[in-house]
């Protein structure tokens, strides 16, 4: 335990003291929700929440991958994700520190993105925002989940940075159709009922995805 | 005489069918300590690499404590430190902050206490509080060093531990050698060629054409402190 607190500790002293990933997922976010909103109506005017929803969930997938790329590159700095496999850490317990770390940074990413969701979108800062949190937290989840192991990958790869968006988000696209539906139906008011099975459909793949890369994560950073 | 705490056993490396290593064959007990020469690209940080489990052999073995270094136990690992060519340093991280790093991944709450008495040790003292990245080859070198023996391994790896080091640094670094093997630390380094470290006596091999040759033991007490045979 005092290994994988150590971990996290690490990343996030590092992160706080740069601010490079954070700063990064921001600006990629404001970048993609600025462009999605002269993309879908350029004249101005009242947007709908399943667009804004659509937005934010674009603009999360690609800071998901920024953040979990930066949490894996900064181990290859002077070999020190040899280190972290030499060390008596559980390379599982290795796998959710660096995972929760990239969840960390996307989730403050994404706390900025829904605010400039909502102002770029005309929403309202109502309780509607409530019930779209734990949606995005789930998406986040899984997502860091699934692209800190794919980002283990490619950082293997000669430009394994063009392969990540290639593998990663196609097999997030059941996951992204169901946080879609799931943020669009909240941010409309929609009971919690009618957006229900698109929550189970996140949480399932959250399951795969933190088992899959829970149990992969020891093969993957293994060397030849 | 003890059982090897590292050994290698026929062991075999290929890279894109080209040979690397050839059935080599090496024991290292507690307390002893070997030195690999060679040439540039002879494989001495291959066999490093194989013998700290970062690789797989092609064929043959590579064991520590017994035990396949691939797949060593937690509790092993604890017990292992290795120094490469790469410092495992985070640039951003100050000298003091590694350490306690380091301290906290192997889980040894007393070594807290001991991390300014090791960057005294180390010649950084006055550099504690400065990131890496600020730090020259020699100064990382020497808190590499640092962070390697923090841990008290009983047994050490070694590549080419003597690299970008001034006079004061190589005599530094035979003082952790002695200090290492005055308690049972069984030692493996490699060195482009062959030095002799007053107090000290390694079973020296070289390394050619992938084949691990014993040289004669170095006998102790050389007069210099350190010397670099031509």
């Amino acid at each position: 335990m005092t290994g994988f607190v150590a971990v996290l500790r690490k990343d996030l002293r590092l992160e706080a003291r740069s601010g490079e990933s954070t700063i990064a997922l921001i600006a990629l976010s404001l970048l993609i929700l600025v462009v999605m909103v002269f993309a879908l109506d350029p004249a101005g005017g009242v947007r709908d929440a399943p667009t804004a929803a659509a937005a934010l969930w674009i603009a999360l997938i690609f800071a998901g991958m920024t953040g979990a790329t930066r949490v894996i590159l900064a181990e290859r700095d002077n070999g020190c994700l040899r280190a972290l496999v030499l060390s008596p850490l559980d390379r599982g317990a290795l796998y959710v520190a660096k995972l929760l770390a990239a969840f960390i940074f996307m989730a403050i990413a994404e706390v900025a993105a829904v605010v400039l969701m909502v102002l770029f979108f005309n929403l309202d800062f109502d309780s509607r925002l409530l019930r779209l949190a734990p949606i995005i937290a789930l998406g986040a989840l899984g997502f860091s989940a699934l692209s800190t192991l794919l980002a283990a990958i490619s950082g293997r790869i000669r430009a394994g940075d063009l392969l990540l968006p290639l593998l990663a988000v196609p097999m997030f696209v059941p996951a992204l159709i169901a946080g879609v539906k799931a943020s669009g139906a909240a941010l409309t008011g929609a009971p919690v009922s009618a957006f229900a099975p698109w929550l189970k459909i996140l949480i399932a793949f959250d399951v795969i995805f933190l088992a899959t890369g829970y149990l992969l994560f020891d093969h993957v950073i293994a060397e030849d | 005489m003890d059982a090897a705490l590292i050994e290698a056993r026929g062991l075999d490396k290929t890279f894109a069918a080209v040979p690397i290593l050839r059935g080599v064959n090496l024991a290292v007990a507690p307390g002893a300590a070997a030195m690999i020469v060679g040439r540039n690209g002879a494989g001495k940080s291959t066999l490093v690499r194989l013998l700290a489990g970062l690789s797989t052999p092609t064929a043959g073995e590579a064991l520590l404590f017994g035990h396949p270094s691939r797949t060593l136990e937690s509790s092993a690992r604890r017990r292992l430190a290795v120094v490469t060519h790469q410092s495992f340093l985070y640039p951003n991280l100050t000298a003091r902050e590694n350490l306690e790093f380091y301290a906290d991944l192997y889980g040894l709450k007393d070594a807290h206490a001991e991390i300014p008495r090791w960057i005294d040790r180390v010649g950084l003292a006055s550099a504690a509080d400065a990131r890496v990245r600020t730090f020259s080859r020699g100064m990382e070198q020497r808190l590499t060093l640092a962070r390697a023996l923090l841990t008290h391994p009983d047994v050490l790896l070694m590549d080419e531990p003597f690299a970008a080091l001034d006079a004061d640094g190589v005599a530094l670094v035979a003082g952790l050698l002695r200090d290492a093997v005055a308690r049972q630390c069984a030692i493996v380094l490699t060195a482009h060629q062959p030095i002799a470290i007053d107090g000290l006596t390694f079973d020296q091999y070289e390394i050619v054409r992938g084949r691990l040759l014993a040289l004669s033991a170095e006998p102790s007490g050389v007069s210099a402190s350190v010397r670099q045979a031509g």
